[in-house]
């Protein structure tokens, strides 16, 4: 999850559920939306979110690099394999390109490209502990929360881990740079610190949290910290809305006109 | 052996430095300790002496060879590297095995590997636990399992991170007696510590790093004398110097032997 970068963006402001909103409202508009083009335009008006959010550059470096190799793959599956072909664009030889599926496939990407691009937004400008501060206010069960909390944060730390028990095995002549082989008989002097150590700092985890009073019933939480509903939260929640309501009634009246 | 530092710069982040321009030679067989406040660069400096880290800019030399040349791996033959916390570095289900694994991956011979356990073990106390889980060790015969087993690779140089870190006085008295047959065996220790008084009565030489520079850098005495350059260090010497330069003696002594001297001298 977002590491908080220091750059205070208005994206970064928003409330993290209006951040989730998004993501849930402008993925489903797509996904019911007859064609794809909905779905296009979100994606390139999201380019615009991530340029006002300074993370353009790892935005569309994300966008392509997933969307380019799905796209040939899918276009090229569905483009030329598809049972529902019937309009045939072209004659490859060896198969036959058909309209329904490269539509098809164009959808299924573009409906993609845009739960990841709403995703990769909400997790570069969110800092876990706010999303998960909100979560709780809005009713989720503390516990809970500290599950999606811990998790979310155990990855980083693994991978911090990792790193230094790579080194600590090259000090002892692990060679983890080179063939394949030689990179996976390097791997087992690595995994067994970094899961024997991961329990250990579970067990510790629990315990402190325990001495601080994590399963304390008998009191209201606070949260240090402050989540907050601005007007722009507001008014972009309503907007997000009536949005996807006016998807739903469009999508309906699009099938029935056909 | 010899390790030369020129011009060392080295940053995680290209726009944060955390060593500003290191030149050192270390070399001989007295043992260097290198102190300094959390942060000051210390494990960062000695991580680029085997290659785990390399410069952004300048050279680390090891016997006049550029430590680039080669992977860590290779270096691992020559400049063994005792990590911090043993839990990172030990992985196999016995104190033999922990042994034999470095050995073996440089390409030891096996009767070679056979006789240093013996050696090893004894250095290190580990002779009866030799086939002992090392997760069922106490803190400090882990510690001393995670030297052992870079010792058993017979390096030139031995770099220690924080040795002396959670342990007791038997363990400080067995690390002394450590560093002394390492150093009689030709062997050049260097070692980071916390620890002071360790550091004052076991080493020759003592490097102070500050925000990623050398700022003081040579016998305990010369070093633990300069009261107002430790100070901006954030280094206190060991409590009985302190005593010894609060009551305003010209030596700096560091056990209470020396002090009884100084204190003889002063009082004629």
């Amino acid at each position: 999850m977002g590491s908080g970068e220091p750059v205070k963006s208005p994206i970064e402001k928003l409330n993290p559920l209006t951040k989730m909103l998004a993501i849930f409202c402008l993925g489903l508009a797509t996904l019911i939306y007859p064609n794809s083009w909905l779905g296009l335009g979100i994606v390139i008006v999201l380019f615009g979110v991530a340029g006002i959010a300074h993370i353009l550059t790892s935005f569309a470096k994300t966008i392509f690099g997933f969307g380019i190799p799905i796209s040939l793959m899918l276009f090229f599956i569905q483009g030329l394999y598809s049972p529902k072909n019937k309009t045939i664009i072209a004659d490859l030889g060896f198969a036959k390109l058909g309209e329904e599926g490269l539509l098809y496939a164009a959808k299924i990407v573009i409906t993609l490209l845009v739960f990841l691009a709403t995703f990769y937004i909400m997790n570069q400008t969110t800092y876990a502990g706010k999303m998960v501060a909100a979560l709780t206010r809005s009713g989720i069960n503390p516990q809970v929360g500290y599950l999606i909390l811990a998790s979310l944060n155990v990855v980083p730390q693994m991978h911090r881990r990792l790193d230094i028990i790579k080194e600590a095995q090259e000090a002892r002549g692990v060679e983890t740079t080179g063939g394949l082989w030689a990179r996976l008989k390097a791997y087992v002097p690595l995994m067994g610190p970094v899961v024997m150590s991961s329990l250990t700092d579970a067990q510790e985890r629990g315990m402190t949290l325990e001495t601080r009073g994590f399963a304390n019933t008998n009191v209201k939480r606070t949260s240090y910290i402050e989540v907050t509903t601005s007007k722009a939260d507001t008014y972009l929640r309503a907007g997000l809305i009536i949005f996807l309501v006016a998807v739903i009634i469009i999508s309906i009246w699009m099938r029935w006109a056909q | 052996m010899r390790i030369d530092l020129q011009d060392l710069h080295f940053g995680y982040h290209p726009e944060h430095e955390i060593l500003h321009g290191v030149d050192l030679t270390l070399a001989g067989t007295d043992p260097i300790a290198i102190i300094g406040q959390n942060g000051a660069g210390k494990t960062t400096l000695v991580k680029q002496f085997n290659g785990i880290l390399t410069p952004t800019s300048g050279h680390v030399l090891i016997d006049g060879q550029d430590v680039t040349t080669q992977t860590t791996a290779k270096w691992a033959a020559k400049v063994g590297y005792v990590f911090q916390n043993p839990n990172d570095q030990l992985f196999l289900d016995s104190v033999r095995k922990e042994f034999e694994f470095g050995p073996k991956r440089i390409g030891m011979a096996p009767a070679e590997i056979k006789h240093r356990i013996d050696q090893v073990a004894d250095l290190v106390e580990l002779t009866d636990e030799l086939d002992t889980h090392p997760f069922d060790l106490d803190d400090t015969q882990k510690k001393f399992c995670t030297i052992g087993a870079i010792i058993m690779m017979n390096p030139d140089v031995v770099v220690f991170d924080e040795p002396t870190c959670g342990q007791d006085v038997h363990g400080d008295h067995l690390l002394n007696r450590l560093i002394r047959h390492l150093t009689a065996a030709g062997k050049l220790c260097v070692t980071i510590s916390h620890d002071m008084t360790f550091v004052a009565q076991n080493f020759k030489r003592v490097i102070v790093m500050s925000q990623g520079a050398v700022r003081l850098d040579g016998t305990p005495e010369a070093v633990f004398s300069q009261t107002a350059a430790l100070k901006t260090c954030f280094i206190t010497p060991p409590p009985l110097t302190q005593l010894a330069q609060a009551v305003g003696f010209t030596a700096t002594p560091f056990t209470t032997d020396a002090f009884v001297r100084a204190f003889e001298a002063e009082r004629k």
